[in-house]
């Protein structure tokens, strides 16, 4: 089976709510088995663009095509992706193990000691095995992530989808999710779309990237960071990836 | 500790001397100098600020200060800060005279009553979609959870029914038993001046099982279970649970909304059932209390009043008056946008119009049965 077609196809996006645009003539693809990085500073749509690339909210225009399912708001049965969400959002009145095991009910026939054995199989893969039935509210914040990326995981998705996967979290964890993602990713041939703008997260784990500009609505510059850091000549694509203020890339340019 | 500026004139030249201590502490002497000082400098071009006599300054004292170096500098005069004999001084007032780039964003204008009603109009129709959207889903959702019964929370359906149904026991218990003292109360003043307290049994009977029981029982429900259900599913949306749901291809409407609007149909008639019960008992312990009927007679007196039209009217609509509620609080959980104070908003709302339905679906109700002569 070939996989030449990108596993995700954005065309000409506008989004906004009402009739205020947020954003217009978003395009670019993402290849199948990469990891892909929507960058950008706070309040720039990244985790807004998010909601509609996973089908939550519908496009004012243009169309969004993941293979096999064609545009997300449209889809109806089995979630062929995973997300994650900034907070985890695991439901608070179950446990781990009861989280985790709700897709697999839900669209599976799986039932007992299976789903028992796959939902350990999760935890332990993202090292929680030993915290099944522990509520949400007993564990930390890189707990709840870890749990909500096995989560995303139950169904076998070959795409996921993680919202500030790094936010809140101390540098050891941030390390620690990095180091899963790249797992996922590299060892699993899941595709990764990641929003951020933790910037050691997204030299370790990215193999390509846009970046969001709330002024300009839209993308700002496209590729591989590494690249985009050395050398992009757009002052605000210069200043985030290089931690600098504006006023120091004009002082810098006297 | 004196807080002054000093305002030391030469020609169109002055020297502002800050004296004794600018921090929060004395921020309404320091604003005072500050408006007393703007009068002295007149006809002034060239503004110095020397901060040596400053015994303490912090951000307080600092922008207040910067905000008269703005005003000065505003008006065409020259300021300058003498900044080498208080440096620090100097820089805590710089900070805070830095101006932002960015542009403030748009800050809601106050509206005059005449706007807020525009307003209002306006976002009227947007409300009506809404409502007609969640209404349409509701509908869709049922022949939807007889082909998928997986896609419904089932399991979560006993503890709701604990948690709405014998948990509100107590009140809704109190609450009927009361409203039957009261009945027997009123009849017995009422009917009484007319010598025809045994009739009390039948007033109790027919206002209580058509009209006060279900009434009564709903708007307790509403109250309590209509704000815990939405401010439940009104927690789960703003901390992205519901989202979570439908990113694994859940229908939040048929996993969260179908078991609460069902375990409301289901244990609502049983509150009403056993309220009816008590308001009966209510209603003679009233009587015979204040009257000469003995608690036998009263009992008779209200198994000849207990008629199927009665009992069946009342609890006929006790359904319809549980569904309006876990509709409305449902709809107005998942509706919430924002954060905590939204999750407090929606449950207001949500109890608010909970009641005032309750309420209209029961006098629709109560018209009916006028009409069709029941």
């Amino acid at each position: 089976m070939s996989h030449s077609r990108p596993h995700i196809i954005v065309e000409d996006l506008r989004i906004g709510w009402g009739t205020r645009v947020l954003m217009e003539h978003v395009t670019f693809d993402i290849e199948r088995g990469t990891t892909f990085v929507i960058l950008g500073g706070s309040g720039s749509g990244k985790s807004t663009l998010l909601r509609y690339l996973i089908g939550l909210e519908q496009p004012m225009a243009g169309r969004i095509d993941i293979d096999g399912v064609g545009e997300p708001h449209r889809y109806e049965g089995v979630p062929p992706f995973g997300v994650l969400f900034q907070s985890g959002a695991l439901f608070s009145s179950m446990t781990l193990a009861d989280n985790l095991a709700l897709p697999l009910t839900r669209w599976t026939p799986i039932r007992g000691a299976t789903v028992r054995d796959l939902v350990q199989a999760k935890l332990d893969l993202v090292g929680l095995g030993a915290f099944a039935d522990h509520l949400p509210g007993e564990i930390s914040g890189g707990m709840k992530k870890r749990a909500g990326i096995a989560r995303a995981m139950m169904l076998e998705p070959s795409l996921l989808f993680f919202d500030e996967p790094s936010a809140g979290l101390d540098p050891i964890s941030a390390v620690e999710l990095d180091e899963l993602i790249i797992t996922l990713s590299r060892d699993l041939g899941i595709t990764v779309v990641i929003v951020t703008h933790e910037l050691p997260s997204i030299f370790l784990v990215a193999n390509s990237c846009i970046v969001l500009d709330k002024t300009a609505k839209g993308i700002v510059a496209r590729g591989d960071p590494r690249m985009l850091r050395d050398k992009s000549e757009i002052p605000f694509v210069h200043n985030f990836f290089t931690r600098s203020s504006p006023e120091a890339s004009v002082n810098q340019g006297r | 500790m004196t807080v002054a500026i000093r305002a030391e004139r030469e020609g169109d030249r002055a020297r502002l001397v800050p004296v004794g201590a600018f921090d929060v502490a004395h921020a309404p002497a320091v604003a005072k100098a500050v408006a007393h000082v703007s009068s002295d400098l007149e006809a002034c071009r060239s503004i110095d600020v020397d901060l040596t006599h400053l015994d303490r300054i912090d951000g307080a004292g600092a922008v207040l200060l910067a905000r008269l170096l703005d005003r000065l500098d505003a008006n065409g005069n020259r300021t300058r800060m003498v900044e080498d004999r208080n440096p620090e001084a100097a820089r805590l007032i710089t900070l805070y005279r830095q101006k932002r780039e960015e542009p403030p964003p748009a800050r809601a204008q106050t509206m005059s009553a005449l706007t807020r009603i525009g307003v209002v109009a306006a976002d009227l129709p947007i409300r009506i979609t809404d409502t007609l959207d969640f209404a349409g889903r509701c509908a869709a959702a049922l022949p939807k959870t007889v082909a998928s019964p997986r896609s419904v929370d089932w399991l979560s359906l006993p503890r709701l029914v604990q948690q709405i149904g014998a948990d509100a026991l107590p009140v809704t218990s109190a609450a009927n038993l009361l409203v039957g003292v009261i009945i027997g109360f009123l009849g017995v003043s009422q009917l009484g001046r007319f010598g025809a307290v045994a009739y009390v049994p039948e007033l109790v009977v027919v206002a209580h099982f058509r009209e006060l029981g279900p009434l009564v029982t709903a708007i307790v429900v509403a109250g309590r279970s209509g704000a815990g259900l939405a401010s439940e599913i009104a927690t789960m949306q703003v901390s992205e649970e519901i989202d979570a749901l439908r990113s694994m291809g859940f229908d939040p409407v048929r996993w969260l909304v179908v078991p609460r609007c069902v375990a409301l149909v289901l244990v609502v008639p049983l509150l009403t059932w056993v309220g009816d019960a008590l308001a009966l008992l209510g209603g003679l312990m009233a009587t015979v209390a204040t009257t000469d009927l003995t608690p036998r007679a009263y009992a008779l007196a209200t198994m000849d009043a207990i008629t199927v039209n009665h009992f069946a009217g009342g609890l006929i609509k006790s359904p319809f008056l549980a569904l309006a509620i876990g509709l409305i609080a449902c709809g107005q959980g998942l509706a919430t946008q924002g954060g905590a104070a939204a999750v407090g908003a929606r449950t207001t709302t949500a109890v608010v119009l909970a009641i005032f339905g309750v309420i209209v679906i029961n006098a629709l109700f109560t018209l009916l049965y006028v009409v069709m002569g029941i």
